[in-house]
């Protein structure tokens, strides 16, 4: 009756999971090392015999454009095939260097290939491709061959999908391809982006075979001390690359090398952390807290001495607005837990009034502060609007919260468009808004005025730019300092059980207002400098979904996926997104239908976002690891 | 002869928490078996997962030799194994009247179901007097009363009670107990979790002792009254 | 003030629509607690499938030929969408914790709207067909053809829903499932059809709004459900979430308050300045956070399900 049955357990003989090619270890890595070099060393031939594919690669003897990005990957894969070779180099990669070199392959590969079909799509026909295009190609699936010849990792897991993941992917793919079809015989304008997805779908699929086939991130034992003098130079070397990295990124000029370097980069990422280098890197800037963050904020500012020109430190200015704002927004969904669909007002009132207290001729109001008081009375104006809307609002219930600051957002648009002297009382210009505000002189300093600096020249938006920096450092601080507090606390408590906060004597609606308060005063102070970078406050950003950032839909996107509750989420989403939405021009006005769909399948895959917070991992999976089928814990 | 209802190595968890490690029991035709234990020792999770609202982490339960983990619940009602949740759960802003049509919720004839309706009354003749009230204006025990009747309404060959005697004065206790033999003198077969040992064994052909998410002791309800363990954990005697 | 018999039945031609979309809203939300906030896209999509019919009929159909058709077409688009949604958007997410989905209805919220808008020709407004005759006068009262559809749509579709509701099978099932999920099911209810019908049902009558709209005002755009979502799902606030009687009673409430108070603000002394038309969408937002400040639980109650 009572035979005890051993449990069953997931993990599969570890013993049973042999490479996926079967050769010799010897010309596994062989195969690996000789088709990075391959590879890399095919970049410097010509891969078109036409020059009008962008970045022209005609040339032999000199790599162009994408194939710098194949020449890196090939580098890289050559480079970790060493390591992964010879065990007296283990000490370079102390996790898995097999699956980092098989990473960079991948990585190789993709940008290869990717290279090549764009080169035959836009080009019309494979006849474009010339020998040295082809080498590319086969070189880089050498080194595949080869890195899926070497030992797999411990830990990894069976990869092959069962059959209903199979038909799953068949049925995504499929589907999406015939919606595209229909689409486009509709005329649609979105139907080349459908069946795009429906090529992603089996993209997608490989990358979760890879994830099985890699096993998971290794753990380490903590490393030796290395002296504090070591440690900074290391972090110096490490954030002048991440700063280099970061500049091409930027300064990418078409929207082909930006998707063949985010593929770069994100293989490469994951082969590091493969590698165990990730980790060692983490380990170092966590022992140095201090020297970090000061490092950090010098490394950010180094990137104007980078940059290739000044359009680029336009960039980056509207970037750190975008991402100021963004984790403003933090404090509001992120800590306190409370959706607000109208945000982006908060920085439209911090813009409207540094941009009446300007000094401009078109501000109703003649008068001219200082930049420190008017960045003040911004993010105070701003954070007054907070508590105004915050004080009746914050006692409804937490999904009619989402549908009231919608309402007032709403009502921001509209009274803004409308107090231009005609509809109503002069305060805001209507809809041509407060023009010709002029540029902000800090003790002397115009910052519309280019100086040179150390043999740079540093131009109008590369002074903003650091401005921004600061305003940004202090936004941080702030946030960091709230989240790791007592109000922090209370916020996670209200955040998962209202009722239960309560009971515990928190004052529920004092915290909610002061994350309210605090979340509006951020995004005022980020809209003081917003006014001024852009010469104009008009009232077109400010509506809940539009095509350029900053909206509310897009602030709130790049706070969902970039991660909710952490201080570098919001900011990596919000890069990422500000510049998909630069550099991908070729997607033309779908940028909105890709954030709606991203918004879905992040709920969906990842309800955490990409950088996850420890306590909102929990949060999310809790949930999900339930047996209970559905509905029965919705209610509770 | 096989049982009515076998359960085997009956896994089930929340997350990374096990609430049920792994028990067996079955039930014969025509028989009342309880599962007792403390709160949290899981026996309403068991009574859930086999009824189908929670989905097993492993282990098999067959009724009328069919398996049916995995099987969703409104399916499980269909093939005659009926539940009457813990704490009633009744619907209240409906009649008393609805709340038995719903139990029917499955079956397609009419008349068959008036006769069970009646017979429901026969069994709880106030439930009869009051059958146009709003259900949530019974008492607790008449709550009870109504989650029996209603579960009864799907013709069961199984009939699972969770908790019948949970919150109801002794009286009340009663006639739930004495209505619950009898339903087994009729020929219905009696899954019952009690935290009240001392009721539940007293009626029971079998019963079944659950700590911390195992069976810990097995046998007849009237040898499990007698145990010594038992008497000193469940019955409160030293 | 004589044009307030006029005022009035704008308020209730309006307000008729505002109910048939929040019928949507309460549905869902009476059953799963589920703002669907891309129901105003089903709306929308309502619209723009209707539109599509006609403009596959050609244009010498006659309208009343045409008009069933644009109402299948619009009808079948809407509860398309919509149930599509329900199953690969919001079922996967029925444990999740309440700012998944809501986030969820968001995005899909956007791609609709996208998704429309990417369809060749105008993409700020479309012509959507007008009904003949009219127009009609009733003392000093004046309306159109449409004005008469919305009103017997609204109608017919609310005694339509209650003898649903009340009277079958499927009716009781959701009665059952939005009080006790859980219970529903040990009753042998399939509560997953049950929500999938749910949206169904909330879809048919946003279409039926969706052609509505396009026939009392001659166009259509990919936006339109934003504003009208916003409205519908206040006025299932204002009648009580989860009570479909309530849906109908605070559309027309907010209907009538909207219109009165675009009409009359600029009487009140002070005001003369916030009275106009454009004016009127904040004055309407104004009402939205008033009920839900004031009076969140709705004129009928709320009806959500009555659990711990």
């Amino acid at each position: 009756m009572t035979d005890t049955k051993t449990l069953t357990t997931e993990q599969p003989d570890q013993a049973a999971l042999k490479p996926a090619v079967r050769m010799p270890a010897a010309v596994a890595h062989g195969l690996a090392i000789g088709g990075g070099a391959l590879t890399a060393a095919s970049a410097f031939l010509a891969w078109t015999y036409s020059s009008s594919f962008p970045g022209d690669l005609t040339i032999s003897g000199y790599p162009g454009g994408l194939q710098w990005l194949t020449l890196t990957a090939g580098l890289l894969t050559a480079l970790m095939g060493v390591i992964a070779a010879v065990p007296g180099l283990r000490v370079l990669a102390p996790g898995n260097p097999g699956n980092a070199t098989l990473l960079f392959a991948v990585g190789g590969v993709a940008v290869t290939w990717f290279t090549l079909i764009a080169i035959a799509v836009q080009l019309h026909g494979l006849v474009n491709l010339t020998s040295g295009g082809w080498v590319a190609g086969v070189a880089s699936l050498i080194a595949l061959v080869g890195t899926l010849g070497l030992p797999r990792a411990p830990g990894s897991t069976v990869c092959a999908p069962t059959r209903a993941e199979w038909l799953q992917t068949l049925y995504a793919g499929a589907g999406l391809l015939a919606v595209g079809y229909l689409l486009h015989l509709t005329g649609n304008g979105a139907a080349g982006l459908v069946m795009a997805g429906a090529g992603v779908v089996p993209i997608a699929r490989l990358c979760i075979v890879l994830k099985h086939y890699t096993g998971p991130t290794p753990t380490l034992r903590a490393a030796k001390r290395l002296p504090v003098a070591v440690d900074v130079v290391l972090m110096i070397l490490m954030l002048a690359l991440a700063l280099e990295i970061f500049a091409y990124g930027v300064d990418t000029p078409y929207g082909q090398l930006f998707v063949g370097f985010l593929a770069v980069l994100c293989f490469s990422l994951w082969a590091l952390s493969q590698s165990g280098l990730l980790r060692r890197a983490t380990e170092i800037f966590e022992r140095n807290r201090a020297w970090a963050a000061v490092l950090g904020f010098l490394t950010a500012a180094a990137f104007v001495f980078v940059q290739q020109s000044d359009a680029d430190a336009a960039l980056g200015v509207n970037v750190l607005i975008f991402a100021a704002t963004a984790l403003g927004l933090n404090v509001v969904v992120g800590l306190a837990g409370l959706l607000d669909l109208g945000y982006v007002a908060f920085l439209g009132v911090g813009a409207y009034a540094a941009a009446l207290v300007s000094g401009a001729v078109t501000s109703s109001v003649h008068a001219t502060f200082p930049f420190w008081a008017a960045a003040l009375t911004g993010a105070a104006v701003s954070g007054i609007f907070g508590v105004l809307l915050g004080a009746p609002t914050l006692r409804v219930r937490g999904d009619y919260l989402a549908i009231v600051t919608l309402g007032f957002g709403e009502i921001f648009r509209i009274v803004v468009s409308n107090l231009d002297g005609v509809s109503g009382p002069n305060v805001t210009g209507g809809p041509n808004g407060i023009v010709n505000i002029p540029d902000l002189s800090i003790l002397g300093f115009n910052l519309g005025n280019p100086h040179t600096i150390l043999g740079a020249t540093i131009g109008r938006f590369a002074n903003y730019f650091w401005l921004m920096l600061i305003i940004m450092a202090i936004i941080m601080l702030v946030f960091s300092r709230a989240a790791d507090s007592r109000i922090g606390r209370a916020w996670v408590a209200i955040r998962e059980d209202e009722t239960a906060a309560t009971a515990m004597g928190i004052n529920g609606f004092r915290f909610k207002l002061l994350a309210f308060a605090l979340g509006a005063a951020l995004a005022g102070l980020a809209g003081t400098v917003m006014a001024h970078v852009n010469f104009s406050v008009v009232p077109d950003p400010f509506v809940f979904a539009g095509p350029v950032p900053p909206n509310s839909a897009f602030l709130l996107a790049a706070v969902v996926i970039g991660g909710m509750g952490t201080v570098s989420g919001p900011i990596v989403g919000a890069t990422l997104f500000y510049l998909l939405q630069q550099k991908l021009t070729f997607l033309q006005s779908n940028e909105l239908l890709i954030f709606g769909v991203a918004l879905i399948l992040f709920m969906r895959l990842r309800p955490e976002g990409i950088i996850a917070s420890r306590r909102r991992q929990l949060e999310f999976h809790e949930a999900e690891d339930a047996p209970a089928a559905q509905l029965s814990t919705a209610g509770a | 002869m096989t049982a009515l209802l076998e359960v085997e190595d009956l896994r089930v968890a929340y997350g990374k928490i096990e609430a049920v490690k792994g028990i067996s029991f079955s039930i014969e035709q025509g028989q009342i078996v309880t599962l007792i234990g403390t709160n949290g020792a899981g026996k309403s999770t068991t009574l859930r997962t086999i009824s189908g609202l929670l989905k097993p982490a492993g282990g098999t339960v067959r009724f009328n030799g069919e398996r049916i983990d995995g099987t969703a619940a409104n399916k499980i009602v269909g093939m005659g194994l009926a539940h009457s949740p813990e704490g009633r759960r009744i619907f209240a802003r409906m009649s008393i009247e609805e709340n038995l049509q719903l139990g029917a919720f499955l079956r397609r004839d009419p008349a068959g179901i008036q006769a069970d309706m009646d017979r429901a009354y026969t069994l709880f003749p106030i439930l009869g007097e009051r059958r146009k009230q709003a259900a949530g204006t019974l008492s607790g025990g008449e709550q009870q009363m109504l989650a029996m009747g209603r579960a009864l309404m799907s013709q069961p060959k199984l009939l699972m009670l969770d908790e019948p005697s949970m919150g109801l004065s002794p009286i009340m206790m009663q006639k739930i107990m004495s209505t619950i033999v009898e339903l087994r003198d009729q020929g219905m077969t009696i899954l019952l979790v009690e935290q009240n040992a001392q009721a539940a064994l007293s009626l029971a052909d079998r019963g079944h002792v659950m700590e911390i998410g195992k069976i810990s002791l097995s046998g007849t309800g009237a040898d499990l009254l007698h145990d010594e363990s038992v008497r000193k954990a469940y019955l409160g005697e030293d | 003030m004589h044009e307030l018999p006029q005022n009035l039945a704008n308020g209730l031609f309006l307000g008729a629509m505002y109910g048939l979309i929040a019928v949507g809203y309460t549905m869902v939300y009476g059953i799963i607690q589920l703002i669907n906030f891309a129901h105003g896209e089903i709306f929308m999509t309502g619209a723009f499938g209707a539109l599509a019919v006609y403009s596959k009929l050609g244009a010498n159909v006659s309208i009343w030929l045409a008009l069933p058709l644009m109402i299948v077409g619009g009808v079948a688009t809407a509860t398309l969408v919509a149930v599509l949604a329900e199953r690969f958007a919001y079922r996967p997410l029925r444990n999740a914790p309440r700012l998944a989905p809501l986030i969820t209805a968001i995005g899909l919220s956007i791609f609709l709207q996208q998704l429309v808008w990417g369809f060749p020709g105008n993409k700020s407004a479309r012509v959507f067909p007008q009904l003949p005759g009219g127009p009609f006068h009733l003392g000093s009262v004046v309306f159109q053809s449409a004005d008469i559809f919305v009103v017997v749509a609204a109608v017919l579709s609310t005694l339509f829903l209650a003898y649903f509701v009340r009277s079958t099978r499927t009716g009781r099932a959701m009665q059952a499932t939005a009080q006790d999920p859980d219970t529903a099911k040990l009753m042998g209810i399939d509560t997953d059809k049950v929500i999938v019908i749910a949206f169904a049902i909330g879809a048919v009558f946003a279409a039926i709004a969706g052609i509505s709209s396009g026939l009392r005002y001659g166009q259509i755009e990919y936006n339109m459900g934003f504003l009208n979502g916003l409205f519908a799902f206040t006025a299932a606030v204002l009648g009580g979430i989860g009570n479909i009687y309530g849906a109908m009673l605070g559309g027309l409430v907010l209907g009538l308050a909207q219109t009165l108070s675009a009409a009359y603000i600029q009487y009140i002394p002070g005001m003369s300045q916030f009275g106009s038309q454009d004016w009127s969408g904040v004055w309407a937002f104004v009402i939205l956070i008033l009920v839900l400040m004031f009076r969140p639980q709705g004129l009928l109650g709320e009806r959500v399900a009555d659990r711990a």
